[in-house]
């Protein structure tokens, strides 16, 4: 029974049922006019292309969490694999040309999300258990390879990516041009395709699914293996950021990402959940801080805000499913 | 093996399984010919199931042969059953709710198909197969939206949709009402029509012999009969699904029945599930069985009464005074009882000590007013109860998952008999026991009821029940449907009122 969107308003209660249901976007939208309203700088190229910047590497670090959620799972791992595969990059870049450099990174990833994936799938670790083991893994690794400090670019192909990482195309940040198309590439991939139907399938019932003939085990165990590649994605765009890769970076971005796509209205449970709105989820995260910023509110109070945006948001979502 | 001859399609000869030292059936004999609608039947317990499940692969028999069109067969699993054309539609749905109905008719072929979606096709081709089963039901529709009937002929639809040649229902009408059981009904036949023989598993004898060609009785794990439906009545089905003697296993009781129920439940109805103006009452010393088939109603008859289910209307009367249980808290709070039937998921806490397991719902007694625990009050009554009980253990410290099933089934009772419960609930008091076990476990009951508790038991073991209680309540589609007392007590009396139909009479 698909309504279209002005029988929806014109039903009694509709307009209230609209907004919930559409609840991540307004959210979205409210938060802009609110930025806008209060403060001159909000709406500057400067400012928007800088939180675009900003929020890329979290956003495509979310887009793995999600499709990880979607099974019902979890990655705890992502932040610490940003810092493990940023100092990888950083520290393969100078070494091999520029392609290769990348390619290895993102295989790499891929291993690593693979561990945690093997570990889900066929040794039937709880998901929350083997990825937390990988997160602490993977950050003492990227301290040891890194000795404890951030290895700098010094080749040419370093140079490339960086120039890359900080310029834009058409106004548009290209890091952030990179996070659209994964978030494109996935919205097609759920919709469109069957993988992307199955890990849905899996993530609402995976007795069903087994029962169906689906090999379930297998695309468990590819969700965290693309999880750990897009965090290798993700790692070289905010190493490229900053020309270096640092064992101290993406400190607690896991908990961003899970907060990212809570907030789009995604069930922990799996099943539920759409890369449009994660995008919604991370923008709004990134605007409430840069809004914050903007009015110099310090970090700690930005911190309780975030917290209690997550709760407006959540509770909002539980009038939808009733 | 081709053996082009038979005049069956599906020959189950010799099938024999047991689960540990169970056995569940033995030497059974199924055979079904092609374009025919062929009735399972038999009491709860008696292996229709499992039969079932050796058919579509989920389970393995342990000797026998399974021949479809000629060829012997071995399903190792699901997958490799409905390859070889069998499809079961299971009572609890086994849908996925976030995907389309269309996504779930073809989702055995989704996981074997090309890596890119082909909506357009696979709505229509759903939508097809919908419209030629006469339901209205959306193809593109998300299967969380739909009726609980409509999930049930997507079930149907989802079956039909591979090349199937058998088709098995396992109380598919549970759900329907009088109109839609008409729907399905034109559904079989078609099927029927169309070659595919249909396995049709209903404790609902009218529907059986409306619809049926054939029926195949099971009892006990072994086939009391197989015949033509013209051949025989309700009467002769009924005679071959009963028929076990009572064995010497139940305590000889001598306790005196109070007069006034110290328990009554006026026109219960619940909000979310089947159960429908149930009354009743016990009296203190008294054991009431509950008896009746699965899926009607005793469960959640307790569960809602013990407030772990929501209810709609209905009155709850504990010692003459009106009483609201809206949480287990509340009725634990009054001294009632719940010992449910799934042991390991809601009776028992399995990483736990006895102790620990005893004494959780007894702190007031045995802590001080601040809320600490007397250790010696706990000790005290823990050993009490173990020794009481004769719970088999080498002390109170043993976890309770490393005890057998009858001594967890006792340290779950002992829970409540802690509290001094004025009435209690016993949901299938000795599923996975064994013999010994079960015995003193009546004794059990025996001596809660001896201290003027009302003990409620609710049983599919229809010797058990007949056994152990002083009055049988028959529950049939969420209702009491009839109370039998002792001297009524009989198999088929109990299974009359279980499918809904009247008591023989005899002059």
């Amino acid at each position: 029974m698909a309504l279209t969107i002005k029988q929806q308003l014109s039903t009694p209660g509709g307009i209230l049922k609209f907004l919930v249901k559409y609840n991540t976007i307004f959210i979205f939208i409210l938060l802009v006019i609110f930025s806008a309203l209060i403060s001159d700088v909000f709406f500057t190229s400067v400012n928007l292309s800088n939180l675009l910047k900003q929020v890329s590497g979290i956003g495509i670090i979310s887009i793995g969490m999600l499709i990880v959620i979607l099974t019902g799972g979890i990655d705890l791992s992502v932040g610490s694999m940003v810092a493990l595969l940023a100092v990888t990059f950083a520290i393969l870049v100078n070494i091999f040309a520029l392609p290769l450099a990348i390619l290895m990174t993102i295989v790499i990833g891929f291993g690593l999300g693979s561990v945690s994936g093997y570990l889900v799938a066929y040794q039937k670790m709880a998901p929350f258990v083997a990825t937390l083991a990988l997160m602490t893994i993977a950050r003492g690794l990227s301290f040891i390879y890194s000795k404890g400090s951030p290895v700098t670019f010094t080749t040419v192909g370093g140079k490339f990516m960086s120039d890359f990482a900080n310029n834009a195309t058409l106004g548009i940040p290209n890091i952030a041009i990179v996070f659209f198309i994964i978030v494109i590439c996935t919205m097609v991939m759920l919709r469109y395709n069957v993988f992307g139907r199955l890990i849905i399938a899996i993530g609402s019932n995976e007795e069903a699914s087994r029962l169906s003939g689906i090999k379930v085990n297998k695309y468990k165990f590819l969700v965290y293996a693309i999880s750990g590649a897009l965090a290798a994605t993700a790692a070289i765009i905010v190493a490229s950021r900053t020309n270096l890769g640092s064992p101290n970076m993406g400190m607690a971005w896991e908990l961003d990402a899970i907060a990212a796509v809570v907030i789009g209205g995604a069930s922990l449970n799996g099943g539920k959940g759409t890369a449009i709105n994660t995008l919604m989820g991370v923008l709004i995260l990134g605007l409430i801080g840069n809004i914050l910023n903007l009015l110099n509110v310090p970090s700690y109070p930005q911190q309780v805000v975030k917290g209690a945006i997550i709760i407006f948001a959540v509770l909002l979502q539980r009038f939808e499913s009733k | 093996m081709k053996n082009s001859a038979s005049e069956y399609r599906l020959e189950m000869s010799g099938i024999s399984k047991s689960f540990g030292v169970v056995s569940v059936l033995k030497d059974v004999n199924l055979k079904v010919k092609s374009g025919e609608i062929h009735a399972l039947l038999g009491e709860n317990g008696a292996g229709k199931s499992t039969l079932i499940k050796i058919l579509s692969g989920v389970h393995q028999k342990d000797t026998g042969t399974v021949v479809l069109d000629g060829e012997v067969i071995n399903p190792k699993n699901t997958h490799e059953g409905q390859v070889l054309g069998i499809n079961v539609v299971y009572q609890e749905l086994s849908l996925v709710n976030d995907l389309s109905v269309a996504e779930n008719i073809y989702l055995h072929k989704l996981g074997a198909s090309k890596s890119w979606m082909n909506w357009k096709g696979l709505i229509k081709d759903a939508q097809e197969l919908l419209d030629s089963l006469d339901f209205k039901i959306d193809a593109s529709a998300k299967v969380k939206n739909l009726s609980i009937v409509q999930k049930q002929v997507v079930e149907i639809a989802k079956a039909i949709s591979e090349d199937t040649k058998i088709l098995v229902l396992d109380e598919p009408t549970t759900v329907f009402d009088p109109k839609d059981v008409k729907k399905l009904f034109q559904i079989l036949f078609k099927l029927k029509e169309q070659g595919i023989s249909i396995i049709y598993i209903s404790h609902h004898l009218d529907e059986v012999f409306k619809i049926a060609d054939t029926v195949t009785v099971l009892r006990d794990g072994v086939d009391t009969g197989s015949m033509p439906i013209a051949d025989t009545d309700k009467d002769g089905v009924i005679h071959l699904m009963i028929g076990r003697e009572l064995k010497d296993l139940y305590p000889k009781r001598d306790i005196k029945i109070g007069e006034v129920p110290i328990f009554q439940v006026k026109n219960l109805t619940a909000k979310e599930t089947m159960v429908n103006d149930v009354s009743f009452h016990v009296k203190p010393g008294e054991v009431l069985g509950i008896a009746g088939l699965g899926g009607s109603g005793r469960t959640e008859t307790a569960k809602l009464i013990f407030g772990a289910d929501k209810k709609k209307s209905g009155t709850l009367i504990l010692e003459g005074k009106e009483i609201k249980t809206n949480s287990p808290v509340d009725a634990a709070g009054y001294q009632i009882g719940f010992v449910s039937e799934d042991r390991k998921e809601e009776g028992v806490f399995l990483p736990l000590s006895i102790r620990r397991n005893i004494s959780v719902t007894s702190f007031k007694s045995i802590s001080s007013k601040l809320g600490f625990i007397n250790v010696e009050n706990e000790y005290k009554k823990v050993l009490g109860l173990i020794e009481k009980l004769n719970i088999k253990t080498p002390n109170s410290e043993v976890n309770v998952k490393n005890l057998s099933g009858g001594n967890q089934q006792k340290v779950a009772l002992a829970k409540w008999l802690s509290i001094d419960s004025k009435v209690i609930f016993i949901d299938e008091p000795t599923r996975g026991v064994d013999v010994g076990a079960k015995i003193e476990i009546y004794n059990l009951i025996n001596e809660v009821a001896k201290k003027g508790v009302g003990v409620v038991v609710i049983s599919s073991d229809m010797p058990e029940i007949m056994g152990i209680s002083d009055r049988i309540l028959v529950m049939h589609e969420g209702t009491i449907y009839g109370e039998l007392q002792k001297q009524q007590f009989s198999e088929e009396n109990i299974l009359r009122y279980s499918i809904g139909e009247a008591l023989k009479q005899y002059n």
